[in-house]
C-alpha cells in the first residue's frame, strides 16, 4: 500500500511535469502558427513601479510603432538597472541576446562588440538619423570606425546648491575653487556639513577628481592619460588629486562619505541637511517638477557651472555624456525590423522623453518651443554652448581598469593613497592592457 | 539480522531512495559547477572566443593579493559564525528548558530571518549611517564626539558588517538546535534529574553529547556558509572602501559580472570551492564522532 | 538559580527579544514613509504623514500575479527538495550500500558552490533544452541547490534515530517504503518541520535566479516585483518597504504555523522514543 502511495506521488510529480513543460510547448506552436507576425524582443530598464513617466513614454511609442507597422510585433522585457546589467551578462554569454536593448557607452560596450553581439547602426545613422544627435554623442558608442549604439541620453553635471541656507548663512555661491574654500570653511564654522557625497558609490567622487583634472589641465588632459597618448602621471592629474584631498582635509564633504551610497547623500542633500551637491541632469526632475518633492525645496535649488581653480579652467568646459542607448543584437533573426525599430524609438524618444519623463535626451530638440522648467531651459542652453564635454572616466575606461580606477578613487578620498600612488594606480592598470 | 541486512541492502530500494535527489544534483549543481572549472582554464571575456590557457588563472588566482586579501576576510567571518554558535546554542538551551513564555521567545528570535536580505541590508545601512544612524545618533547623545563611520572607515568595515550577518543566522541556528534539544527523550533527563545532577551538568553531560551530530553539521554550514558568503556584504557596501569589506564571493561576482574577466573569475570561484572543501575536510576531522550514538 | 537569576535572565531574554522585533517595526514604518524620510530621518521615528499610496502602488503594479507565483513555486519546491532530501538522508544513514560515504560527499560539495558561479552555465544549459522563462526551471532549481543544506539538517537526526525501528519493522514484514513513509518521516515531523521552514525562506527570497531565468511577467514571482521599483536612477524606498511587508506576511504565517510541528511532532516521536 506504502508503495502504490508513493508511485502515485512520484507519477503525479511527473504529470506535472508534463503539464508545465507541455504548456510552454503549446505555447511555441501557437506563435509559430501565426508565421507572419515577426517578433521584436525589447528590453529595457525603466519598470513602472520606480519609472513611470519613462515606462509609459516607452509602450507609447511601441504602440504607435506596432500601429504603423502590420506584422511586427515588439515583445517587451524590464528589469531594474542592477538586474538589467547583470541578466545582459549572462544573456550574451550564451549569445541569446535580446534583438533591441540598452547598452552604455565605450568601456561597457566594448566586450560585446568585441565579441560581435552588436550589430553596427552606421546605415541606420547614416540613412535616417543623420543629423539628429548632439554632436559628440554617437561617438562615445563608437569603436573601430562604426557606432554600435544610439543614444537616448545625455547628462552633465553641475554642481547643485540650495539658495535657501546660502542666504541664511550669507555665504556668496562659489564660482572659483577659493570662493569654495571660503563656502567650505564658513558652513564647517556654522555646523553644517557642506558637501553631500555618496562615495561608496566611488563613480560620484570620480566627477569631482574629473571636474578638477579638468580646470587644473584643460580639456584633454584626462582623455590622453586614458587613451595612452598621456599619462596619470601628468603634474596636472596629480594636483588635482592632491586638491581632491585637500578639499577632503577641510572637511568639505559629508561625514563617512566612504560609506555612504549616493542616494543616503542625495537625501542629505534633498532635506536640506547639505547645501552643496554634484550631480548630473538625471536628477532634474527632483529640482523642478517631481510633485513629491515640497514645493519650497524645489524652488532653492540653484545650479552652478563647476568652479574654476586658480584661475584657470573653462566654466564651459563639462563632464557628463550620454547614459544608455539602444543597440541591435548581431544574431538578431528580425535584424532588419530591429533596426527600423531602433531608429523609430530615438527619433520619437526625443521631445516624449523630456517632456515627459523629464530626460535630456541626446538627439537635438527644440528647447524654445517646449513647455520646460526654467532649470531645463537654462541647462539645455549651456549645453549648447558647451565647449566640451569630458565622458565619465569610468565609462571611458575598459571594465578591468575602470574597477581600479573606482577603487583607486575610494582610498585618494579615504587618504589611504598619496596623489601619486593614485596616478600610479592608474598607469599599472592602464598599460596591462 | 540476515533477512535485515538483505533487504536494507537491496540494489532497488538503494537506488529508489537515492536517485532523485542524485540526478538533481549532479545535473543541476554538479555539470554547473564542472563547466565552470572548465571556463577557468580559457582566457575569456564571456562573450567573445575562448582561448585555452591551461592554469595560468589559477596560478594568477593564488598569486593574486587582493584574491586572499578576500579570502582573508571570509575566514575571519567563518570564524566568527563559528564563534557564534556557542551563544546560539547557549540560548536554545535556554530556551528548550522549561523556562515560562521559551516558545513566544522563540519564535520572536527567529523573526530577522524571514526578512529578505535586502531588506536586513537597508535596516543596518540606516543604523550605522554616520550622521542619522541610531547607532551615532546614540553615541553623540551620551557625548561621543566623534563616532566611528561604521562603513566608511576600512579598519572597523568589515567588523560592522559581520554584526547583521551572525544577528540574521541566529534564528536558523536556533531554529536547528531547538529541535535537536526537544527531540532529545524526556526520560532521559528525567532520569538525570533523579540522580541529583543540576541544570548546567544536565546541558553540558547529557545534552549536549546527544546532539553532538548535530552541532558538527552546524559547524560545517556556518563554515561553508561563510566562506561563499554574499549577499548582505554586496548591498552594505559592494566590498569597500576600496577592498577593506571583499570577500572570495563579492570578488568572484566582481570579476565575473562587472570586469567581464569570466575566465578569471570562474576559476577563483572554483578556487573558492576547493579552499571550502580542504577547511571542511579539515573541519570534519575535528569534529567526528567515532561511536554513532542513539536514543 | 534563584529569584534573581530569574529576573536578570529573563531581562537578557527580553531586551534580546525586542533587538529581534525591532526590524518588524522598523520594516512596518518604512513602507510608510518617502525617500527623504526614509534616508534623512531616524529609521524608528514616525512618517510626518502615513503613506498608505505606498501600498496602492504595489498593488497597481500587479503583485498578486506576482504573489501566485511566489507561493506555487516556493511550495513546490519545498516538498520535492524535503521528500527528496528525506529519501537520500534514509539511504544513506539506514540502507547498505559501499558509495553511501562518496555520494555524501557530493552532496556536501554541493553545499559550497558559489551560485554566481553557476548561474552562467545554467542558464546555457536550461536554454539548451529550452526551458529558459518557465517556471519549472526555477522549482528544480531551488530543488537542487537546497538538498545539500536540507540533506545534511536531516542527517544528523537520522543518525540518531534508533536502528531496532527497522529490525521491527522488518521483522514484522513491513516493506522498506511502508517504514519509510509510514515510520521514519513521521518520527523526524519535528526536523522536517525545521527544514520546511529553512526552505521557505530560501524559495521565498530568492531572486538571482528567477530574475536570470524567468522574462515573462506572468511568471514573476514578488523579490522580483520589488526590482520594479529600483529605477535608473531613482528608486521608490516606500513602495519596497510596501512590498516587503506584504511579502513577509505570509512567511510569518506559515513560519508560526511550522514552528509549533516543530513542538508538537516532538511529543508524539518522543513516545516511541
Amino acid at each position: 500500500m506504502g508503495k502504490k502511495k508513493t508511485l502515485t506521488l512520484l507519477s503525479s510529480a511527473l504529470a506535472l511535469t508534463m503539464l508545465l513543460t507541455g504548456c510552454s510547448d503549446s505555447e511555441e506552436a501557437g506563435e509559430a502558427s501565426g508565421a507572419a507576425e515577426k517578433e521584436i524582443k525589447f528590453m529595457h530598464l525603466w519598470p513602472e513601479g520606480s519609472s513611470k513617466k519613462h515606462f509609459d513614454v516607452v509602450n507609447e511609442i511601441i504602440a504607435e510603432y506596432e500601429a504603423e507597422n502590420e506584422g511586427v510585433s515588439v515583445d517587451l522585457e524590464v528589469l531594474s538597472n542592477e538586474q538589467y546589467k547583470d541578466k545582459l551578462r549572462v544573456l550574451s554569454t550564451s549569445g541569446d541576446l535580446p534583438d533591441v536593448g540598452l547598452t552604455w557607452a565605450a568601456g561597457f560596450l566594448e566586450p560585446y562588440v568585441g565579441g560581435n553581439m552588436f550589430a553596427p547602426l552606421d546605415d541606420v545613422i547614416e540613412e535616417d538619423l543623420s543629423d539628429a544627435f548632439v554632436s559628440g554623442t554617437t561617438e562615445a558608442y563608437a569603436m573601430d570606425g562604426s557606432t554600435y549604439g544610439l543614444p537616448l541620453e545625455l547628462n552633465i553635471v553641475s554642481l547643485y546648491y540650495n539658495k535657501a541656507m546660502f542666504e541664511e548663512q550669507g555665504i556668496t555661491p562659489p564660482e572659483t575653487y577659493e570662493e569654495l574654500e571660503t563656502a567650505v570653511k564658513e558652513f564647517n564654522d556654522a555646523g553644517i556639513q557642506p558637501i553631500a557625497l555618496g562615495n561608496r558609490d566611488s563613480w560620484t567622487g570620480s566627477m569631482w577628481y574629473m571636474y578638477l583634472a579638468d580646470r587644473i589641465g584643460g580639456a584633454d588632459v584626462l582623455n590622453k592619460a586614458i587613451d595612452r597618448s598621456g599619462s596619470f602621471e601628468d603634474p596636472a592629474l596629480v594636483e588635482a588629486a592632491a586638491k581632491t584631498q585637500e578639499l577632503v582635509d577641510m572637511g568639505a564633504f559629508v561625514n563617512g562619505f566612504n560609506g555612504l551610497a549616493d542616494e543616503e547623500a542625495k537625501s542629505m542633500f534633498m532635506s536640506g541637511q547639505a547645501p552643496m551637491y554634484l550631480i548630473a541632469t538625471w536628477d532634474l526632475p527632483n529640482f523642478t517638477t517631481n510633485e513629491s518633492v515640497p514645493q519650497e525645496f524645489r524652488d532653492s535649488i540653484g545650479y552652478l557651472n563647476f568652479p574654476t581653480v586658480e584661475g584657470q579652467g573653462d566654466m564651459s568646459s563639462f563632464v557628463g555624456g550620454p547614459g544608455v542607448g539602444l543597440f541591435v543584437a548581431e544574431e538578431s533573426e528580425v535584424k532588419e525590423e530591429a533596426k527600423d525599430f531602433a531608429s523609430y524609438f530615438v527619433k520619437a524618444w526625443g521631445e516624449e522623453a523630456v517632456t515627459k519623463a523629464g530626460v535630456i535626451p541626446a538627439t537635438k530638440v527644440d528647447a524654445a518651443s517646449l513647455d520646460l522648467p526654467e532649470m531645463y531651459v537654462d541647462i539645455l542652453n549651456e549645453l549648447n554652448g558647451a565647449t566640451n564635454i569630458t565622458l565619465f572616466a569610468d565609462v571611458q575606461m575598459s571594465p578591468d581598469v575602470a574597477q581600479v580606477h573606482l577603487d583607486s578613487i575610494q582610498a585618494l578620498f579615504g587618504n589611504q593613497i598619496t596623489p601619486e600612488e593614485f596616478a600610479k594606480n592608474h598607469e599599472e592598470a592602464l598599460s596591462k592592457e | 539480522m540476515n533477512g535485515m541486512n538483505k533487504v536494507m541492502s537491496n540494489k532497488f530500494y538503494i537506488a529508489f531512495y537515492i536517485a532523485p535527489a542524485l540526478l538533481l544534483l549532479l545535473i543541476l549543481v554538479f555539470i554547473p559547477l564542472v563547466l565552470s572549472g572548465y571556463y577557468g582554464l580559457m582566457d575569456w571575456d564571456g562573450i567573445g572566443e575562448k582561448t585555452f590557457i591551461g592554469l595560468e588563472n589559477y596560478i594568477t588566482g593564488i598569486q593574486d593579493k587582493l584574491f586572499w586579501n578576500s579570502a582573508f576576510h571570509s575566514f575571519l567571518l567563518a570564524i566568527f559564525s563559528t564563534l557564534s554558535l556557542v551563544i546560539y546554542l547557549t540560548v536554545s538551551f535556554i530556551l528548550a528548558s522549561k523556562i515560562k513564555g521559551a516558545d513566544l521567545l522563540r519564535k520572536i528570535y527567529l523573526i530577522p530571518m524571514l526578512l529578505s536580505s535586502v531588506a536586513i541590508a537597508q535596516l543596518w545601512v540606516k543604523i550605522y549611517n554616520p550622521s542619522n544612524g541610531i547607532l551615532n545618533v546614540f553615541l553623540m547623545s551620551i557625548g561621543v564626539e566623534n563616532p566611528p563611520l561604521w562603513l566608511a572607515n576600512p579598519s572597523i568595515v568589515l567588523f560592522a558588517i559581520f554584526v547583521p550577518i551572525l544577528w540574521q543566522y541566529a534564528g536558523f541556528y536556533i531554529l536547528i538546535y531547538y529541535a535537536a534539544l526537544k527531540n532529545i527523550p524526556e526520560s532521559l533527563i528525567e532520569a538525570a534529574r533523579i540522580d541529583g545532577a543540576s541544570a548546567f551538568q544536565i546541558a553540558t553531560r547529557i545534552k549536549l553529547p546527544l546532539i553532538k551530530e548535530v552541532v558538527s553539521v552546524t559547524i560545517v554550514l556556518a563554515i561553508v556558509g561563510s566562506l561563499k558568503y554574499f549577499d548582505l556584504i554586496y548591498v552594505m557596501t559592494a566590498g569597500g572602501p576600496n577592498g577593506a569589506s571583499e570577500v572570495m564571493a563579492s570578488y568572484m561576482y566582481k570579476l565575473a559580472f562587472s570586469n567581464y574577466n569570466f575566465g578569471y573569475g570562474s576559476a577563483i570561484g572554483f578556487l573558492l570551492l576547493i579552499i571550502t572543501l580542504i577547511v571542511t575536510l579539515i573541519v570534519r576531522k575535528l569534529t567526528e564522532t567515532k561511536d554513532k550514538l542513539e536514543y | 538559580m534563584g529569584r534573581i537569576g530569574y529576573f536578570f535572565l529573563y531581562l537578557a531574554l527580553i531586551i534580546v527579544g525586542l533587538f529581534q522585533i525591532l526590524p518588524l517595526i522598523w520594516l512596518f514604518l518604512f513602507s510608510l514613509k518617502d525617500n527623504n524620510e526614509i534616508f534623512a530621518g531616524s529609521p524608528f521615528a514616525l512618517p510626518s504623514e502615513f503613506r498608505w499610496e505606498n501600498y496602492a502602488k504595489v498593488w497597481d503594479g500587479g503583485i498578486g500575479t506576482y504573489f501566485f507565483n511566489s507561493v506555487w513555486i516556493t511550495i513546490l519546491a519545498i516538498i520535492l527538495t524535503v521528500l527528496f532530501a528525506s529519501m537520500a538522508a534514509f539511504a544513506i544513514t539506514r540502507l547498505k550500500w559501499k558509495l553511501s560515504g562518496l555520494v555524501l560527499g557530493l552532496f556536501m560539495v554541493g553545499l559550497m558552490i558559489p551560485i554566481h558561479s553557476a548561474l552562467i552555465p545554467l542558464y546555457s544549459m536550461f536554454l539548451s533544452v529550452d526551458m529558459i522563462d518557465n517556471p519549472f526551471s526555477i522549482v528544480i532549481t531551488y530543488t537542487a541547490y537546497n538538498l545539500p543544506i536540507t540533506l545534511m539538517i536531516l542527517l544528523g537526526f537520522y543518525y540518531t534515530l534508533p536502528h531496532e525501528i527497522e529490525e521491527a519493522a522488518v521483522i514484522d514484514g513491513c516493506s522498506i517504503h511502508r517504514m519509510f513513509f509510514r515510520i521514519i518521516l513521521p518520527m523526524t515531523t519535528p526536523i522536517l518541520a525545521t527544514t520546511v521552514v529553512i526552505n521557505m525562506i530560501y524559495n521565498w527570497n530568492e531572486f538571482v535566479f528567477v530574475n536570470t531565468f524567468i522574462s515573462s511577467e506572468k511568471y514573476k514571482t514578488l523579490t522580483v516585483g520589488i526590482q520594479n521599483f529600483i529605477g535608473q536612477y531613482m528608486t521608490d524606498w516606500g513602495a519596497i518597504g510596501a512590498t516587503l511587508v506584504i511579502s513577509v506576511l505570509p512567511i510569518i504565517v506559515a513560519f508560526i504555523f511550522f514552528s509549533n510541528k516543530v513542538v508538537e511532532g516532538i511529543s508524539s516521536s518522543a513516545v516511541k522514543g
